[in-house]
């Protein structure tokens, strides 16, 4: 498979992810912002009249915040009436999957400049009607009524992979350890405070000490949410947005010297239900969407420097990283408590915090992810940077894998 | 065996008159449960009802203690999925279990059929 012509990124924002920063502000607020900061992150300069297109991740604004047809609503509130503009709804998948989707309509030749991002507002509801909101993307007739929410479904997930590889809710906690680490090197992040900051700060409040990380997360300020993982396996509930400039290759370096380019990407689906698939250990759509996002790229996985990866729960993060290739089936979270997915690691996973200490506005969090790779790919990545980044690659998933979609970027 | 077009409704019916009703491929012989259409394993559509018992192992399970708005009250309460004897696997409540550490992938479960007030639920029994 290849492409009728090469699609680059040209130019990339995004909000803070937070729960709080962005009170009073809604969605169309939130977009507009990571738009605007996109456009003039134009290094020759981009008129966002340039753009011909638009493309939009979001998965519940009719929920969230009680309003849908959110595509025409953003182009008018951009300025950019009457250009196509298109909602792409794939749960927590939604803007990577917008970015696949704008990508093919300039590689079709469609368009030469297309506005793609993503959005959630999800803060006005409180956790557990958020909870029940995000608990639809999963299968609402025979998996919900019998009390899986998302963070169940992972934890589910979870037992079946310890049983089987042996692996154990401490590579999770290592994970999570990591990623705040990330996270408190990123000024986007949710989180900006390392696991041993937060638990001084909440055993200070609760007259509590605790010698390290792990001692903290085996304590009662970590109460279980979904057995076996507990608060700080999960992704916080944020409200944040995300956009990119992309471009057709030939006119990409009319914009910038350094244009990031999609070299390849994959989609692909899965059961609808957990318990309809073979495997509870992997994402089997992990492996078809990298394995066409490699083929398309030409490059395996050894050739990847680092990765964003949909640690949404940290054992999607073990899942993620196994099922890209980037270590053996069962040695995902061995790897992280290596180190070996740290940083300054072999192979860096999530360097700028994550779901998990990055945030998770569902709709914003896969062109999220590719604002990262555009950052970190062109050494502007501050006090996470990671060295060499040559070719880096996104996973985003939808739900319990019901869809995941993977970009490979390049300089 | 039966007439009723493999749905949604057809399901819960049966589920009304206390049976587990799953459906099978007669091109490849696959199991599904729920009854579906069209066999995802080989696109067949020759279809046939098929009981099920509801005796199996638990495959994988978790504790919710952040339930969604429906079940607020009951946590902590177990759920988990179960394959079933007759091949499929499919999710249900775990009754009487409230901690993690009480259950364990393999053990023997046995399906029930449960009402609540929205309607039917698919229940296990760890044996
Ligand atoms: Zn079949």
């Amino acid at each position: 498979m290849g492409l009728f012509r090469n699609v680059a990124v040209v130019g990339a924002g995004m909000t803070r992810f937070h729960n709080r920063i962005h009170a009073g502000k809604t969605g169309r607020d939130l977009f507009v912002e990571a738009v605007l900061e996109a456009v003039d992150s134009v290094d020759k300069g981009f008129e966002l009249r340039e753009a011909e297109a638009i493309f939009i991740g979001n998965y519940s604004s009719d929920c969230f915040e009680g309003q849908g047809h959110t595509a025409a609503m953003m182009a008018d509130w951009l300025g950019l009436t009457p250009r196509a503009s298109t909602r792409v709804e794939d749960a927590c998948a939604s803007s990577g999957v917008a970015i696949n989707m704008a990508t093919l309509a300039i590689a079709s030749g469609a368009y030469d400049l297309v506005i793609v991002g993503g959005f959630e507002k999800m803060t006005e509801k409180g956790t557990e009607e958020a909870t029940e909101i995000l608990a639809m993307a999963s299968d609402a007739l025979y998996e919900v009524p019998v009390g899986f929410t998302f963070p169940g479904l992972y934890a589910a997930i979870a037992t079946a992979h310890f049983k089987r590889y042996g692996s154990s809710w401490e590579e999770l906690a290592a994970i999570s350890i990591k990623n705040h680490r990330n996270g408190a090197l990123n000024e986007k992040a949710h989180f900006q405070s390392d696991i041993m900051e937060t638990a001084r700060r909440l055993g200070e409040r609760h007259n509590m000490t605790f010698k390290d990380e792990l001692e903290f997360l085996r304590s009662p300020l970590n109460p279980f949410v979904a057995y076996p993982l507990r608060l700080f396996d999960c992704c916080p509930i944020s409200d944040g947005a995300s956009a990119l400039v992309i471009a057709s290759s030939d006119i990409a370096k009319k914009y910038t010297d350094t244009p990031i380019y999609i070299k390849g990407f994959g989609q692909a689906s899965d059961t609808f239900s957990l318990h309809n698939r073979e495997e509870l250990t992997e994402l089997r759509a992990t492996r078809i969407a990298a394995s066409q996002a490699y083929k398309m790229a030409g490059v395996s996985p050894e050739d990847i420097d680092l990765a964003d990866v949909h640690d949404c729960f940290t054992i999607a993060e073990v899942l993620a990283v196994e099922d890209l290739g980037f270590f053996p089936k069962g040695q995902g979270g061995k790897a992280a408590l290596e180190g070996r997915t740290s940083l300054d690691g072999e192979m860096p996973i999530n360097p700028d915090g994550g779901l998990k200490a990055k945030g998770h506005p569902v709709g914003a969090t896969g062109a999220a992810m590719a604002y990262e790779m555009f950052k970190q790919l062109r050494g502007e990545a501050g006090r996470r940077q990671v060295d060499d980044a040559e070719i880096g690659l996104t996973q985003n998933v939808g739900a319990s894998g019901a869809t995941v979609v993977v970009q490979v970027y390049g300089r | 065996m039966e007439e009723k077009p493999f749905t949604t409704s057809s399901y819960r019916e049966f589920l009304e008159s206390g049976k587990i009703m799953a459906n099978r491929c007669r091109s490849c012989g696959n199991v599904h449960l729920p009854p579906r259409p069209i066999c995802p394993r080989c696109g067949g559509r020759s279809l046939e009802w098929m009981e099920i018992r509801g005796r199996g192992t638990l495959q994988a399970f978790t504790v919710i203690h952040v339930p969604p708005t429906r079940l607020k009250g009951r946590q902590p309460y177990a759920t988990g999925i179960v394959k079933l004897e007759e091949g499929p696997s499919i999710s249900g409540l775990i009754l009487d279990v409230k901690r993690g550490e009480d259950i364990d992938i393999g053990v023997e479960a046995e399906a029930i059929i449960v009402r609540e007030g929205d309607g039917l639920k698919l229940c296990f029994r760890l044996v």
